[in-house]
């Protein structure tokens, strides 16, 4: 399956894969770093517990990233992302408490009634979006007000809460010290890098975000393949709803507000392009970790929460000026 | 300039026909609250509707507000009291000191004001000149009886950290004082005191590393129960029932927790009845009783398991 070639800036293709290794190198430099320096500053840094805890804070985040980054790479944004994660929260709680139904059914019916509910905001962003080629950005600033209404009004502005045991188990499971959820979401990984890279589905996200007209020319149904980028988009944030609530046993229709931004975050530090049509799900992995490493790490050191915040903001605005090196060198 | 003139006179003689059309002899009582997005103003809404609907001798208009920071639309919601001549409005001020002049106008056009919830700011009240009672629970008192509660179950030196709320907020702040008055009093060792933003989420993770930097943690002090749930998920997962936990609010699903032992306390500030009883006083002031002075505390309760 040789999909790599029909993408139309295939003459970059070997410059493209190289740069990106180098890209993702410098990420995982400055993760390595950063590891190295919370070690030394806190004695509990590296131990199991705490990389337990690191994998776990950061399961979210990466989950969410993950759609992201196939919004940003086709040049689009998702600010709906922490709202849609309340609104599948809400619905697949609703349905979990659903009376007279057995455990198993329960939770099925939860899982599926979420990772829906996340899809059809994903789809009506992409449609709306696409359709009238509208900025995504003010069309899923909407959906953010939308999902998020519809999860309080919905959920009566209530928690739900007593979930059957088995889900919370999921949640806190953990093998070789390793959550079960981070491995559900470092699947989701493997899974994207898969398809960004070794389909043709894939390739043509890449090439809309560098060059949405050729990729028309070429007789592609770009309308269809932005759909299916914010359909992912909502698919992950249906998932995420899931975790959310596994992991912390409640469905609060308030959760997630301002998660749409860690997520980006994470996108960008890793070195997607927020013009689009560069970048690679592995930097959003390492792009998840940066930000939950200094978010854990700088708790350890007994940071200021107003201290943690400003050098968290810092790193973001690094990162970014980093990019535009990195681009400009690329370019050159 | 002429187009925000006209339309806010639009806006006016609106407002003004609809209250003309309301006017019957029943008294009409304005209330403010904060962000309806929030469970605990969400049932103090459906206390106060019932309260309305089980009186019958009083007219309810209610208005909340999109977030907790949203105070813009406050002070229009009390201008649009004001202009449809409401005879009393009962506020629940999202930030003490912008609410101070705005309710000032609202008690020179004759509207009997009662300010509930979150106290309006002294020194805000003494600038512009106002003299207005305060009817309200005592957030730093509710804290400081979950935290003695905390604190006589662990005993003198016992190693405690602070979940705070939002940095900033005056129900945060006073919480956070209530839990250091009990560390004062019970001489607990405070290790750390951080923000999670009145969130599940947040606080399981702040929390979850908070333990891995203190593992000799004794007890825990959450400022709101939504944070407390997030806690006691992280000493779950983190297999630990030995770190006593407690909470603020009494919401119901923290209920079976206190129940079960997995939450020591809460403390329950009866949000449902605070709007209505503050309704009901403003009542009597219409109805002719005496101005109200000082703080009208409120009843707050622990709420503990057997």
């Amino acid at each position: 399956m040789s999909a790599v070639d029909i993408t139309p800036h295939s003459p970059e293709k070997t410059s493209m894969s190289i740069r990106s290794v180098i890209n993702n190198a410098g990420i995982g430099i400055a993760l390595l770093l950063m590891i190295l320096f919370f070690s030394v500053a806190s004695e509990h840094f590296l131990s199991a517990n705490n990389i337990t805890n690191i994998l776990t804070q950061i399961t979210i985040n990466l989950v969410l990233a993950v759609g992201m980054t196939f919004v940003i790479l086709i040049g689009g944004i998702d600010l709906s992302v922490g709202s849609v994660m309340a609104f599948a929260a809400v619905v697949a709680g609703k349905a979990i408490t659903l009376p007279g139904l057995g455990a198993t059914e329960l939770i099925i019916l939860a899982v599926l009634a979420g990772v829906l509910a996340g899809m059809v905001c994903g789809i009506l962003n992409g449609v709306v979006s696409a359709y009238w080629s509208l900025p995504s950005f003010i069309i899923t600033l909407g959906m953010l007000n939308i999902a998020r209404g519809a999860a309080l009004q919905i959920s009566g502005a209530q928690t739900i809460y007593s979930f059957p045991f088995a889900f919370e188990e999921f949640g806190s499971k953990l093998i070789y010290g390793v959550p079960v959820v981070f491995l559900v979401a470092l699947t989701l990984v493997v899974i994207a890098w898969f398809v960004l890279n070794r389909t043709v589905f894939g390739r043509l996200i890449y090439g809309i975000g560098n060059n949405e007209e050729a990729v028309r020319l070429a007789g592609h149904p770009v309308f269809w393949y932005k759909v299916a980028a914010f359909s992912i988009c909502g698919l992950t944030a249906g998932i995420a709803a899931i975790i959310y609530m596994a992991r912390l046993n409640i469905s609060s229709p308030i959760a997630g507000i301002g998660f749409e931004l860690n997520a980006i975050a994470a996108v960008i530090i890793g070195g997607t392009s927020l013009s689009g049509g560069r970048g690679s799900v592995i930097g959003t992995l390492l792009g998840a970790f940066i930000i939950g490493v200094l978010a854990n790490g700088l708790i350890l050191i007994g940071l200021s929460d107003f201290v943690r915040q400003m050098i968290t903001g810092l790193v973001i605005v690094i990162a970014v000026i980093l990019d535009h090196y990195r681009a400009k060198y690329s370019a050159s | 300039m002429k187009l925000m003139k006209f339309a806010a006179a639009a806006a006016t003689s609106i407002l003004l026909s609809t209250s003309i059309a309301a006017a019957d002899d029943k008294p009409v009582v304005g209330l403010i609250m904060k962000s309806l997005a929030n469970e605990f103003f969400q049932n103090m809404l459906a206390g106060a509707e019932a309260h309305a609907e089980k009186r019958g001798d009083y007219e309810l208009r209610a208005v909340g507000m999109q977030n907790e920071t949203d105070f813009e639309s406050q002070i229009n919601a009390v201008e649009n009291f004001i202009t449809q001549g409401v005879d009393a409005i009962v506020v629940a001020p999202a930030d003490s000191k912008a609410m101070v002049r705005p309710l000032k106008r609202a008690m020179e056009a004759g509207i009997v004001v009662i300010n509930f919830d979150v106290a309006l700011d002294e020194g805000a009240k003494k600038q512009q000149g106002v003299d207005l009672a305060f009817v309200g629970p005592d957030n730093r008192g509710g804290a400081k009886m979950a935290g003695d509660a905390l604190g006589s179950a662990l005993g003198e030196g016992a190693k405690v950290v602070i979940i705070e709320g939002n940095p900033g907020a005056d129900n945060a702040t006073q919480r956070r004082l209530g839990f250091e008055d009990a560390v004062a009093e019970h001489k607990l060792n405070l290790l750390d005191s951080r923000t999670a933003h009145w969130e599940t989420e947040e606080a399981n993770q702040v929390f979850a590393t908070m333990l891995t930097a203190n593992p000799d943690i004794q007890g825990v002090m959450a400022a709101n129960d939504s944070m407390a749930i997030g806690v006691v998920k992280a000493l779950e997962s983190a297999g630990r029932s030995d770190i006593k936990v407690v909470g603020f609010d009494a919401i119901p699903a923290v209920l079976p927790m206190i129940e079960d032992g997995r939450l020591l306390a809460s403390v329950d500030q009866f949000g449902q009845e605070m709007a209505a009883n503050s309704i009901d006083l403003a009542l009597d002031v219409l109805a002719g009783g005496p101005q109200l002075e000082g703080w009208v505390k409120t009843p707050i309760e622990l709420v503990a398991g057997e």
